[in-house]
């Protein structure tokens, strides 16, 4: 109380003793104060410029160093306490010296994504080599991956391990020259014979001087799913679709006898619209040729063209119509991709059908059995002419840091062995071809990889390949601009198409 | 503000009457910034299932349509042509929507694939399904079943909020204490000493109020490297420190610089040193001053995500709070209803603040505003 009474008459005699005091006598102090703070900004970022180069440049030689050696264990520090029997060829891989107990006591970082009962999950899958190898591989995952995985490199404190969901971003750092080369070291025959082709082209990204292998795929998820209420649509009489007329007439069936046949939902926060680019990436690859797909991707082919526009009218004869969707058209954009399935599940079930790929078993209520309440059948195709694609997304290993510890960690990701008890509790689909068919315990995910492996073709999520801009802007708010009905379809394509960069 | 508004006490009874607009005006904005928050409160309490069907305000009493009966149409009723119900007819779209009928009730579909149709009646009804389970799952961890290869399901614990809590006090003590520190020995040099460049300096650190902190993340980030100072406590605090200086020397010398010259003459006269004068004097004055800015920095801190997940990750025995709820919806958002529950647990603390410093608060509002 004291102290508030002295200070209130202390304010009343000495009004603006100190600020103004300072800042009244000389203007010049001002213009040299503000002079310095902007010298000291711009070598603020001048200096981070300078940085940038410099760390992107210093991974380059050591791959350059690492190639010409062509022995795939060597690298530069570990070269003079490397053993003589070390064979050059793919024998005496990193992989194998690392089970030898030669890497015992080292630390390998990694960053990625995937947390919570994925980040255990994960943990429990590498636990063996853990303890075989002695490697310790710390995972670290979060929320804003995408976001901290750019500061982190910038900053110079990559992690030795990323991993990508998005090979477009990927594809960023393989250009600046910030990612290792794994082709510098890994044995090319293993990996063709235990990948398919596509999975090798898609890890192949241009780097600052040539292509290079930017990552190895250690999961996968299949997209082109339709999930329905597998007892009640027995129960019902209906029977699964094998082409895209028995597809429509089946949504034509369902919403004669009273319900609509689609749950759809495409609201996700920030990234609302995403649903909806999987369905044309879908229907793409049933509507045209897979160059015409790649060429799409890269930006030769604009969403202005027909192919496209044709794709999204296909997707627009279920969407569109209010007797096909629950809740009508309007619903779309304003109910959550999460939500949107669960209506399937009510007794009986308000709606029968949901295209989304195999992770949305997670939003499934907890009750169901997998295989019994709810099942899924394959897309089908609309021209026979384009066989069965598959359309998949997964996630993309890349190196930061060239250490033999590193390099045998990265070859064990190449191994189905790294996803084993992953795969056995669910979730995830194998792109290695060792992965055993008997390792999923579920029929359902069983005959994902089945489908996977048969695919006549197989292309990634066209959205994530694309440039940011328009792979998780434009795309996605474009097709959200087209189904709340704000924009017609050739105003979309044109909003989509400005997305490119220039 | 004595001096001044002497002269005007007419016009200060005429403000008196519309005291009480002025009030009710307020407390209507403050119910304005209140009512979400009582949802999000209210939520907390709710299944995910509920949160889904109905908004929280159906907690309150209200009235709604009750079915009262179920009336049976024939299966083979089309419902693409008029539908005649109890000798109306009506079209399939009304029957979705519900339709009102002539004695007050409404008629909607039950289930239009097995054609029943609910006649409903308006009835007083209130939402009473709450449950603790969110709170549950925040606390103690969330369960997750994985399925091992033999067919078992074997339940394993999630991670629970304690660690995370405690590494967010770690971290927010400290860095609420040493810009403080700090600032408030700068501000005493500022303001009472006589040193060179003494306006160049100060002048700088004003003008690194503008400066915004994401300009020097990634500047940082590649020193701390070199120090190794990533993902470290210490790490955090410094940067912290930094961040929140400029503010915190800027508000304590509004208000050290403003004390009473007499003060500290006299007490150089007895032949205090600048650090006594501190000590004993300017510290215990500016306790007010001091409390006000320790609660705008340790809110700031504490609700920071962006600095922490730079300089402090994500691995378990450094992650903060922010980051830990954040991830308890998991990987693709699929336990979104635990963001509720969560809120609230990371809130206590900031409440707690709050409420044993309120009385410094509104004082502290007007630290570095009002002048003379």
């Amino acid at each position: 109380m004291e102290i508030r009474r002295f200070v209130s008459i202390a304010t009343t005699h000495y009004h603006d003793e100190g600020l103004s005091r300072l800042l009244k006598n000389k203007g010049w102090t001002i213009g040299t104060a503000l002079l310095l703070v902007f010298v000291l900004l711009l070598s603020a970022c001048g200096g981070n410029n300078n940085n940038g180069n410099q760390a992107s440049s210093s991974p380059s030689p050591s791959a350059e160093s690492a190639s010409p050696s062509a022995s795939p264990s060597a690298s530069p520090e570990a070269s003079p306490s490397e053993e003589p029997s070390s064979s050059p060829i793919a024998g005496g891989s990193a992989l194998d010296e690392a089970y030898a107990g030669k890497y015992k006591g080292t630390k390998v970082t990694m960053f990625g994504p995937f947390v919570d009962v994925d980040q255990k999950k994960f943990e429990d899958a590498i636990k063996e080599f853990e303890e075989k190898t002695g490697i310790d591989i710390q995972y670290e995952g979060s929320k804003e991956f995408e976001a901290t995985i750019s500061i982190r490199v910038d900053g110079g404190n990559a992690p030795d391990i990323a991993d990508f969901p998005q090979p477009g971003l990927l594809a960023n750092f393989a250009k600046s020259g910030k990612v290792i080369d794994v082709g510098t070291f890994m044995d090319k025959n293993k990996l063709a014979a235990n990948y398919n082709q596509s999975w090798l082209d898609m890890a192949t990204m241009a780097g600052p001087s040539g292509d290079i292998m930017a990552g190895i795929w250690n999961r996968s998820s299949v997209k082109s799913l339709v999930w329905y209420p597998k007892k009640a649509f027995e129960e019902a009489g209906y029977t699964i679709p094998k082409t895209w007329e028995e597809l429509l007439a089946l949504t034509e069936q369902i919403a004669k006898d009273g319900d609509p046949a689609w749950a759809i939902g495409i609201e996700s926060g920030a990234a609302t619209g995403w649903p909806a680019t999987d369905w044309i990436e879908d229907i793409m690859l049933r509507t045209t040729t897979p160059e015409n797909y790649d060429k799409w991707v890269k930006g030769e082919l604009p969403f202005t063209d027909d192919i496209v526009k044709n794709a999204v009218r296909k997707m627009a004869e279920i969407w569109l119509n209010d007797d096909y969707v629950y809740g009508g058209k309007k619903s779309i954009v304003t109910t959550a991709f999460g939500d949107a399935p669960k209506v399937m599940f009510d007794n009986p079930p308000k709606a029968w059908l949901h295209r989304q790929a195999s992770f949305i078993t997670s939003f499934f209520p907890t009750t169901l059995k997998s295989g019994e309440d709810y099942d899924w059948f394959y897309l089908p195709p609309i021209d026979p002419a384009y066989g069965n694609p598959v359309l998949v997304a997964g996630d993309i290993y890349a190196m930061f840091n060239d250490r033999p510890e590193v390099r045998a960690v990265m070859e064990f990701f190449t191994t189905g062995e790294s996803i084993k008890t992953w795969i056995q509790s669910g979730g995830v689909i194998a792109p290695m071809n060792d992965a055993k068919a008997e390792w999923y315990t579920s029929d359902v995910e069983r005959r994902m990889a089945e489908l996977a492996q048969s695919a006549t073709t197989l292309r990634f999520d066209g959205s994530d390949l694309m440039p940011g801009a328009v792979g998780a802007g434009t795309f996605w708010k474009g097709m959200t601009d087209y189904i709340s009905g704000t924009v017609d379809l050739d105003g979309a394509m044109q909003e989509i198409q400005a997305g490119w960069p220039k | 503000m004595m001096r001044k508004s002497k002269g005007r006490d007419g016009r200060r009874r005429g403000r008196k009457g519309s005291k009480t607009v002025v009030n009710l005006v307020l407390g209507i904005i403050c119910l304005l910034w209140l009512i979400p928050t009582l949802g999000l409160f209210v939520s907390s309490f709710r299944p995910a299932t509920e949160i889904l069907k109905t908004g929280w305000w159906t907690v309150l009493p209200h009235r709604e349509y009750v079915a009262k009966e179920q009336l049976q149409l024939p299966k083979d009723t089309d419902l693409r042509q008029p539908i005649e119900v109890n000798g109306t007819t009506y079209t399939d779209d009304q029957l979705r929507e519900g339709v009102k009928t002539d004695e007050g009730t409404e008629l909607i579909w039950e289930n239009r694939r097995a054609r029943t149709i609910d006649v409903r009646e308006l009835g007083w009804r209130m939402s009473t399904e709450f449950t603790l389970d969110n709170y549950a799952g925040v606390l103690t961890g969330k369960e997750y079943d994985i399925p091992k290869p033999d067919g078992t399901v074997s339940k394993e614990k999630g991670s629970n909020l304690n660690q995370a809590f405690l590494n967010t006090l770690t971290v927010a003590i400290p860095s609420t204490i040493i810009p403080i520190l700090i600032a408030t020995f700068a501000a005493y040099a500022f303001a009472w000493m006589k040193f060179p460049l003494r306006k160049t300096l100060f002048v700088i650190v004003i003008m690194l109020l503008v400066v915004p902190l994401q300009v020097a993340l990634i500047p940082i980030l590649k020193d701390y490297t070199s120090l190794g100072l990533n993902g470290t406590f210490l790490g955090v605090w410094i940067a912290h420190a930094g961040f929140g200086l400029p503010l915190a020397t800027y508000f304590m010398y509004s208000y050290i610089s403003q004390l009473p010259k007499d003060l500290f003459e006299s007490a150089f006269m007895d032949g205090a040193s600048n650090f006594t004068i501190f000590t004993k004097l300017i510290l215990p004055l500016a306790v007010p001053s001091i409390a006000s800015i320790s609660i705008f920095q340790f809110l700031w801190v504490w609700n920071d995500y962006l600095v922490s997940l730079v300089f402090i990750g994500s691995q378990p025995d450094v992650q903060v709070l922010s980051m830990r709820i954040a991830n308890l919806v998991g990987s693709r958002g699929n336990d979104w209803h635990l963001l509720t529950a969560s809120a609230f647990v990371s809130m206590l603390m900031p409440l707690a603040v709050f409420f044993g410093l309120q009385r410094y608060f509104v004082r502290g509002l007007l630290g570095g505003s009002v002048k003379g």
